[in-house]
């Protein structure tokens, strides 16, 4: 019984998404006749109870519990309001925390800064033609029950770190590979049309075989790679609960399946069909175009910048992805510099500054009024609507800089906003997918060779990469069940595999107890984080027959443990511990760095679980034979 | 529908109300989408614990950091308390005004607050006294004198208090909390009789007896009367008034041990607990029969109380069980109570130092909404210094409101006795006179409010020390009975009394290099060496570890023991079904990376607590 929607100020539900069992229930009760006014009228005294409490009482609801143990977790980013339930006990209030900043964050890499605007998101959100909602709803939920099912399955998206495949010779060939190769070729091709491959990776399941970023790159961030790890699998889904035998990959290597993206999951599938209720998703969608980019957008210091995202699968598990910078794509950063003024603006007139000291800390008025002048001139010359700008902007104008105009004051506040809207828009106008012009891309010719250039050179080896992401590392240890090492400073991780169904390759066997193993080890890393949350960096649990370990530590780039400090406990309602959401090691690091700013500074953890009739000395030996070990392979470089 | 809303804070009545509009509407909400009550509320600078009930609901707020299962345990059992001593929640309601029940819940949340630590909030504990520095012996005598009570056979159980501590009990610890409000409820009468110059307290003999009825479920009366220890001899009430020393009785601190046969090891509770504790639900989580407590009076009517608080929620949806009584007035079966409560458990507060600084809740925030804790559990008519007009105002009111509650001077020739009875009447009379305008209750009805069994709390008090006793509601008219039970005790209290005031009341030594805390989950009673006035910044590391360790045990039924570790601490918690312990090593830590390292001095914790608890009576091997 699992729920999650997005709202509005104004109540209106923005995006939702259910289980069939909890359709089902609201259905029972309400039985309206489209689903949607049910999830309305069921929320909305809940939505307009929030605002009010947050609007009188400056404090608002983070979560509800019930004696049937149904758990609600709110959040509010800025005018939006996200609600997620479960009532089957699944997921703990933590779980719905991390899936509300999961949504988030995968709503900023589709729509980048167009979630600045509250009105422009419910726009992106909820497009007036129903055919066009449609398709970006399931997309969405599609999106939402991928990270879902990689979060209860994979441990890469359990600790949120990428798992890299363990195979120095192979990985640094790859790499050569795509630099002198691939990259250089696509990018000294005229029929690349404008764009410009940045990164390349490969991708064998969920895990990292080789990455590649350009020189002129800016750095692809762990959060980011993680939620493209999501849109792939999401196109080009992993049969993780599936056993995977070999016929079945040898079966499937005919190289134009590979430009027909694989149909949805068939639990998916069965799952929309539960809704026909809902008239919008009896809807087919146009069976998407093969060769067209998804747009993405990726953090970089200054603001989310558009790329363009190529899948191209070299076989079943096995992915080669590009990204690429798109034309235009500085305008981002001049759009991103003047959002950020008026944001800036805004809040120092909400504070009651005035005058010159509501612009203390920015350039001089003059200077960036020009410069805006001047951008606004250039992009009415771009083939984009700017008509509302101009208005905006002369609005502005003579409101903060005429002689009749209220100067800078509170009064200014409303022109001040709409100008915020309207920058976004522009921005929007020339990054969102569906604006962008549906031709723009690498030529197809470019992408088939592409792949075929990545099919021919891993030929030999895609049966080896594909039992190797299987069995990526072992353990020798006796009385150790399971451990994983994680890198934060790079956000990777190691560990044993741990999949339950799969026949033949794991290291705990099948059955029960691997099933239960695999349930210890998720509520392991949960405490562990839970803990590490309120400031505790090492943690021994014994826990029935079992003996779990958790250490966090910091060490310099020659391996000498640095001292420990005093990590900060972070409030109830902040962003969950992890990378992919807020990246909660990033902030630790560069805590941590302050006081070691001679230095660069790396942090690893490590969680243990061993059988509890082993003495703890012991144990703890082998935790700390067990970081020396790995220690070695995360040095191997990955570029 | 009707709401009453009463609460304790200073928040300013319109906040108040927006408040409880908000929190019932979406509770409401809520628990129709989940068909089920909602039990917890978090916000982003407090958390409330829920009860809704049928037609009530309680909401009890408190800071963020008190981990969730403590804050619905202190819900649960002010709710148990307010049934303890009002019976059947509705049939209160209909009694008595806004301001008279807003007294009531007031002074019991002070009671359940004024453990002397944070520790006993987290776990809702008994407060003892120290044993360790107590001669045995005097323990000894006091379960004595309880067994001594109960040869009369309307007596069913008791405990012996001093000073607000627990020496002696033979009841459930959920019981015995209970029966201990009066005890300093009558205390602070008492000394404002004192005080007023009549006689002083430390001088002359101060002697009283009271007795108040009570309420109690079914199921903690069955084992009053039905103790599983040989209940065959129980069964029969009219028993010899001698008994051969062989105990027929329910004692916590002797159970079955003659007196002349006394093992050290059964005198020490926190290692024996007697097997007829084994099948009393008096664990702190257990649930409390809520479905007792809140039985529906017979009627509903003609409560002038309801009729004029109208429906403040917007979010209500109109009730089908509206309906029309025979005067007109349009009155609903739903009521919503609530009591938003707040609390914040500050442990310095009369020493004023602001501990908290960590920033990180906004403490500041709500400090004016908040009800500081008594540093002192036992002067309970201070707790609330803050808010000394309301705090008068229970004073106050006291009397007014105990109009059952009969506190009798001992040389006071029974005539108050006389005058306590006739209002006893007058009250039941009052009751049935607002029973009659409903036809006769439907046998269901019948049968919830006959559930709470009204039963009568004797009290006897010699300065300090009370000897609290369950009995029979025959027992006030039973003058032979009262006489017998009051000169078979007299001497053996004084005598205890004395012993008692003379034993040095914790001189706890010099504290040791290390911090812990023993949680003795049976007998809901805490032993630790946190001391309540001054806490160091190793007690308050401690204090941060053990809620943490403590809501994940009370999460995780298979979890053993737990090593938590920051810079500046390392926390050992471990527990069995009996007990928890936690234990620091003070010190500062030698130098650590965090990095496994079994050097690491956070590994050895389990030995040493092991080794130095040994001593505090605690056995952890």
């Amino acid at each position: 019984m699992k729920c999650l929607l997005l709202a509005n100020e104004s109540a209106e539900v923005l995006f939702y998404w259910t289980d069939t069992e909890f359709e089902q229930r609201v259905q029972e009760q309400y039985g309206l006749p489209a689903f949607e006014d049910s999830i309305n009228t069921l929320f909305a005294p809940i939505i307009i109870s929030c605002s009010t409490m947050v609007d009188r009482l400056g404090d608002n609801y983070t979560s509800f519990s019930t004696e049937n143990n149904h758990i609600y977790v709110l959040h509010q980013f800025e005018e939006c309001l996200y609600i997620a339930v479960n009532g089957d006990g699944d997921e703990t209030e933590e779980d719905l925390k991390r899936k509300i900043f999961v949504m988030k964050k995968l709503t900023e890499i589709m729509f980048g800064m167009v979630t600045f605007s509250g009105a422009l998101l419910r726009k992106e959100l909820r497009p007036q033609d129903t055919e066009q909602r449609n398709r970006l709803w399931k997309k969405l939920r599609s999106l939402l029950e991928t990270y879902s099912r990689l979060r209860e399955n994979d441990q890469s998206f359990l600790v949120e770190a990428v798992e890299r495949l363990i195979h120095p010779t192979l990985c640094e060939q790859c790499i050569e590979f795509l630099e002198r190769r691939l990259v250089q070729q696509i990018n000294s091709n005229m029929d690349r049309m404008g764009e410009e491959v940045l990164h390349a990776f490969i991708l064998v399941h969920t895990k990292l075989l080789a990455f590649y970023s350009s020189r002129n790159a800016s750095n692809l961030y762990s959060s980011d790679l993680l939620a493209l790890i999501i849109l792939v699998q999401d196109l080009y889904p992993s049969k993780i609960n599936l056993d995977e035998t070999s016929e079945e990959l040898e079966s499937s290597s005919v190289p134009e399946v590979f430009y027909t993206p694989e149909p949805s999951p068939p639990e998916r599938e069965s799952g929309d069909k539960n809704m026909a209720e809902d008239s919008l998703q009896t809807l087919e969608a146009p069976t998407p175009d093969p060769s067209a980019p998804s747009r993405v957008f990726l953090e970089s210091k200054e603001c989310p910048m558009p790329h363009s995202m190529y899948c191209l699968p070299l076989w079943p598990g096995i992915t080669l992805v590009l990204l690429t910078k798109i034309p235009n794509s500085h305008v981002a950063t001049s759009v991103c510099y003047f959002l950020e003024a008026f944001v800036k603006l805004e809040k120092r007139l909400c504070e009651g500054h005035e005058g010159a000291a509501a612009m203390r800390g920015q350039p001089s008025v003059q200077e960036q009024r020009s410069r805006l002048e001047k951008l606004i001139k250039t992009w009415a010359g771009m083939d984009i609507q700017t008509s509302q700008l101009q208005n905006a902007w002369t609005d502005f104008k003579n409101k903060a800089f005429s002689r009749s105009g209220s100067g800078f004051t509170r009064d200014l506040l409303p022109s001040c906003r709409n100008m915020k809207t309207q920058l976004c828009g522009v921005y929007r106008q020339f990054f969102a997918a569906e604006c962008m012009g549906s031709s723009q891309r690498l030529a197809p010719h470019l992408q088939e060779r592409a792949l075929s250039m990545v099919q021919e050179k891993l030929m030999d080896w895609k049966d080896f990469l594909l039992v190797k992401s299987k069995r990526n590392i072992t353990m020798e240890f006796p009385g150790l069940i399971h451990f994983i090492y994680v890198d934060r400073s790079n956000g990777q991780m190691i560990a044993p595999s741990l999949n339950v169904t799969d026949r033949t390759v794991s290291e705990l066997g099948k059955g029960p107890l691997a099933d239960f193993i695999k349930k210890k080890v998720w509520s392991l890393v949960a405490t562990a984080q839970r803990y590490l949350q309120k400031g505790y960096a090492t943690v021994t649990l014994r826990d029935g027959d079992y003996f779990y370990c958790y250490f966090l530590w910091f060490e310099n780039e020659t391996g000498y443990k640095l001292e420990v400090i005093d990590i900060p406990s972070s409030p109830d309602d902040g962003a969950p511990v992890g990378m992919l959401t807020c990246d909660y090691y990033r902030k630790l690091l560069r805590y941590y760095s302050k006081k070691h700013q001679n230095e660069v500074v790396k942090c690893y953890e490590l969680f243990t679980v061993h059988l509890g009739v082993i003495p703890n000395e012991y144990i703890l030996q082998h935790c700390s034979q067990l970081a020396r070990k790995l220690w070695e392979p995360t040095r191997i470089p990955l570029l | 529908m009707s709401m009453t809303v009463f609460v304790l804070l200073q928040t300013p009545i319109d906040q108040q109300e927006l408040l409880c509009g908000q929190l019932a509407g979406v509770c409401r909400c809520v628990s129709e989408l989940s068909s089920s009550p909602v039990r917890l509320l978090h916000l982003r600078k407090s958390k409330y614990a829920v009860r809704m009930k049928d037609k009530f609901l309680w909401a009890l707020s408190c800071v963020v950091d008190i981990p969730d299962v403590s804050v619905c345990d202190l819900l649960d059992q002010l709710i148990a308390l307010f049934c303890f001593y009002n019976g059947p929640v509705r049939q209160s309601y209909q009694l008595y005004s806004k301001q008279e029940l807003a007294l009531r819940w007031a002074r019991y949340l002070c009671h359940l607050q004024g453990g002397s630590t944070e520790l006993h909030h987290i776990f809702s504990c008994l407060r003892t006294i120290d044993s360790t520095h107590i001669d045995p012996l005097l323990l000894l005598k006091a379960a004595l004198i309880l067994q001594a009570c109960q040869r009369c056979p309307l007596v069913l159980a008791g405990c012996i208090l001093y000073r607000g501590r627990v020496v002696s009990t033979q009841m459930p610890p959920a019981l015995t909390v209970k029966v201990m409000v009066y005890e300093t409820q009558t205390y602070s009468q008492d000394f404002q009789v004192t005080a007023n110059g009549l006689s002083s307290l430390v001088g002359s003999p101060f002697s009283s007896t009271a007795t108040t009825q009570v309420f109690l479920m079914p199921t903690e009366l069955h084992m009053l009367r039905c103790p599983p220890v040989d209940r065959a001899c129980r069964s029969h009430c009219n028993q010899p008034p001698c008994q051969p020393s062989r105990s027929r009785l329910l004692s916590r601190t002797l159970s079955d041990t003659p007196t002349t046969d006394t093992d050290s090891s059964s005198l020490d509770p926190t290692h024996c607990p007697p097997p007829s504790y084994k099948t009393v639900p008096s664990s702190p989580r257990s649930s409390l029969s809520d479905e007792l407590c809140f039985s529906p009076s017979p009627s509903r009517v003609n409560t002038p109380i309801h009729s004029n608080l109208m429906n403040q929620s917007e979010y209500f949806t109109p009730d089908s069980h509206v309906h029309s009584t025979s005067n007109g007035t349009n009155l609903c079966a739903v009521e919503e109570h609530l009591a938003g409560l707040n609390i914040k458990q500050d442990i310095d507060a009369n020493s004023g130092s602001e501990t908290k600084s960590n920033g990180l809740n906004s403490d500041q925030d709500i400090q004016s909404e908040e009800i500081k804790a008594p540093a002192n559990g036992y002067e309970q008519s201070n707790c609330l210094d803050n808010h000394s007009d309301l705090d008068s105002q229970i004073k106050s009111e006291e009397n007014k409101l105990d109009a059952n509650n009969h506190v009798t001077n001992k040389n006071g020739n029974g005539e108050t006795e006389e005058e306590a009875k006739t209002k006893s009447k007058q009250i039941n009379r009052k009751l049935k006179e607002k029973n009659e305008p409903t036809n006769t209750p439907s046998p269901h009805e019948t049968l919830e409010d006959t559930s709470l069994v009204p039963l009568v709390l004797y009290q006897h008090r010699v300065k300090g020390l009370v000897l609290a006793l369950l009995v029979e509601p025959e027992f006030i008219t039973d003058h032979s009975a009262r006489e017998e039970v009051h000169h078979s005790s007299l001497a053996s209290l004084n005598g205890l009394e004395a012993h008692l005031r003379n034993t040095s009341p914790g001189t706890p030594g010099p504290p040791g290099p290390y911090t812990f805390a023993h949680y003795d989950c049976i007998q809901n009673t805490l032993t630790t060496n946190v001391c309540g006035r001054s806490v160091g910044p190793q007690d308050q590391a401690f204090v941060k570890a053990t809620k943490l360790v403590h809501s994940h045990f009370s999460r995780l039924d298979t979890l053993q023991e737990a090593i938590v570790r920051n810079a500046s601490s390392a926390v050992y918690g471990t527990r069995t079904t009996a007990q928890e312990t936690y234990f620091l090593q003070q010190g500062t830590p030698v130098r650590n990376s965090g990095s496994p390292d079994p050097q690491d001095s956070a590994f050895s914790l389990p030995r040493k607590a092991r080794l130095r608890l040994l001593k505090h009576g605690v056995n952890l091997l």
